[in-house]
């Protein structure tokens, strides 16, 4: 069994990135390997958005990153600077930053990019998604 | 050994210089995405520094209607594959 982490750099249904991520996460998961870590950096942070609201019949990115937090315990990590440039904000930073509503929730945590570095010595895959 | 994951298609000319540049004697191509175009055989010279090195994944080839159209010197794979060539390969680059 290998330690995955995943480092996503593109937002959701703009490119292919995102749910070539996400696909490969599943066949991580279904081979018996451990998705350990998830890192959504650059617009990759939107993948995030607790507010996104796809057509019913399209695939829920957001959904489908949560699925994998709750079924195998992956770490969901957004980078906290290029999520507070872009609107993603947990209770915390909203509050902080006076804005007016949260758009991001757990599992889902802001972390800064040290947590990224961690990810890539813990683990013993790390696959980067780009647009 | 390394794994090199590239998701541009064979019109992004740079990006398949600076990578047959850095690709190594024991490496291995995995075409994703958009790349899957150059596993045409029309899609001339664009594979020919990876030494028949080359792997492209079956869903994105069928996703563009290519699944009939790849150039027998390229090895076609489904999502495990792409997972198996993680596994033998101890490191994975990305190209885009």
């Amino acid at each position: 069994m290998l330690n995955y982490a995943l480092l996503l750099h593109a937002a959701p249904y703009s490119h292919q990135a995102a749910l070539s991520a996400l696909r490969f996460a599943d066949t991580v998961v279904a081979n018996g390997h451990r998705m350990k870590t998830v890192f959504f950096y650059h617009d990759g942070v939107h993948n995030a958005s607790a507010l996104m609201a796809p057509p019913q019949d399209e695939v829920h990115l957001a959904d489908g990153w949560k699925r994998l937090h709750r079924e195998h315990g992956t770490e969901l990590l957004v980078c906290v600077a290029a999520g507070l440039r872009r609107g993603l904000l947990d209770v915390g930073e909203a509050s902080r930053h006076g804005a007016m509503s949260h758009s991001l929730e757990a599992p889902f945590e802001l972390t800064g990019v040290g947590q990224l570095v961690d990810a890539m010595l813990t683990s013993d895959r790390m696959i980067t998604f780009a647009p | 050994m390394m794994l090199h994951l590239l998701n541009r298609s064979p019109r992004s000319t740079a990006t398949y210089q600076d990578l047959s540049e850095a690709f190594g004697a024991d490496d291995h191509l995995l075409l994703i995405e958009d790349a899957c175009y150059a596993a045409q055989p029309s899609a001339g010279a664009a594979l020919e520094p990876f030494g028949g090195r080359v792997s492209v994944l079956q869903e994105d080839l069928v996703a563009r209607g290519l699944a009939e159209r790849v150039d027998p010197s390229v090895e076609i794979v489904d999502m495990n594959g792409f997972l198996a060539l993680t596994e033998t390969h101890e490191r994975c680059v990305s190209w885009f």
